[in-house]
């Protein structure tokens, strides 16, 4: 049973490969199938690109810090930030409308809510934002 | 990402496959459909009959692609979307913008009219 990994990186849009990677393979060993270990990276990395764009400004000097944990059943992933915000307001789980509907951002939380079985936003013990993950194991 | 390009009917036909996500390969895309907006037709059809993951990078750039070739008075068409990316638009609400098709022959002559 994989406990307690525990994977920092800088928020630098040059690692997202390697994060990927690291994903991808901890999804394999949990039990993730070879079709649905893809759709798990990429939920996964819109939450961590959120976390470098949004919450550490894309400052290499902050980090993201990915917790990972296979429970009975699950796999959980929590993705730690520097910052205080809030998706919800900054920006929105549901898809625009008008000018928001051709944006070409800002759907990355919707992409990754709709792949995995759960994701939700909150604070760690610092006070800096948390998103929790959960990719159901069968 | 694979991308093929053909003009077709006067139409250019982008074709892709396998994941349409964050990486070098998006950059080809975007001047792919920079090259799109400067052709004298001016309409595109993106085939994603063999795409099977796109992330919110991916959809970006279709949404980019289609936003700058209508500014341009042109039009794209999306064709053969599998389940999962068909799903994708409706969740995003992209459906209700782009054109889709399942036919090649229908998407063409749409974009020809």
């Amino acid at each position: 049973m994989l406990k307690g990994i525990v994977l920092k990186v800088p928020s630098d849009d040059t690692v997202a490969e390697a994060v990927q990677t690291f994903v991808e393979k901890i999804g394999l060993v949990a039990g993730v199938s070879e079709e649905d270990v893809t759709g798990l990276s990429i939920a996964v990395m819109e939450v961590v690109k959120n976390a470098i764009e949004h919450g550490n400004g894309g400052d290499p000097k902050k980090h993201v810090t990915i917790y990972v944990d296979v429970f009975s059943g699950r796999l959980q992933f929590i993705i730690d930030d520097c910052g205080k915000w809030v998706p919800d307001s900054d920006l929105g789980h549901e898809p625009g409308e008008g000018e928001a509907l051709i944006s070409s951002r800002g759907r990355g939380v919707l992409i990754a809510r709709n792949l995995a079985r759960w994701l939700d936003y909150g604070l760690n013990s610092e006070g800096n934002t948390r998103a929790t993950l959960i990719w159901p194991l069968s | 990402m694979k991308i093929k390009e053909e003009i077709k009917d006067g139409v250019m036909v982008i074709r892709l496959s396998g994941k349409v996500i964050s990486g070098p390969d998006l950059m080809d895309l975007k001047g792919v459909f920079q090259t799109a907006v400067g052709n004298a037709e001016g309409n595109v059809l993106l085939d994603l009959g063999h795409v099977a993951w796109m992330d919110s990078s991916g959809l970006g750039v279709l949404v980019s692609g289609h936003t700058s070739l209508a500014r341009e008075g042109g039009r794209m068409a999306i064709l053969n979307a599998t389940k999962k990316i068909h799903e994708l638009f409706i969740i995003t609400k992209l459906i209700t913008i782009f054109e889709t098709f399942t036919d090649e022959g229908e998407a063409l002559s749409s974009l020809k009219e």
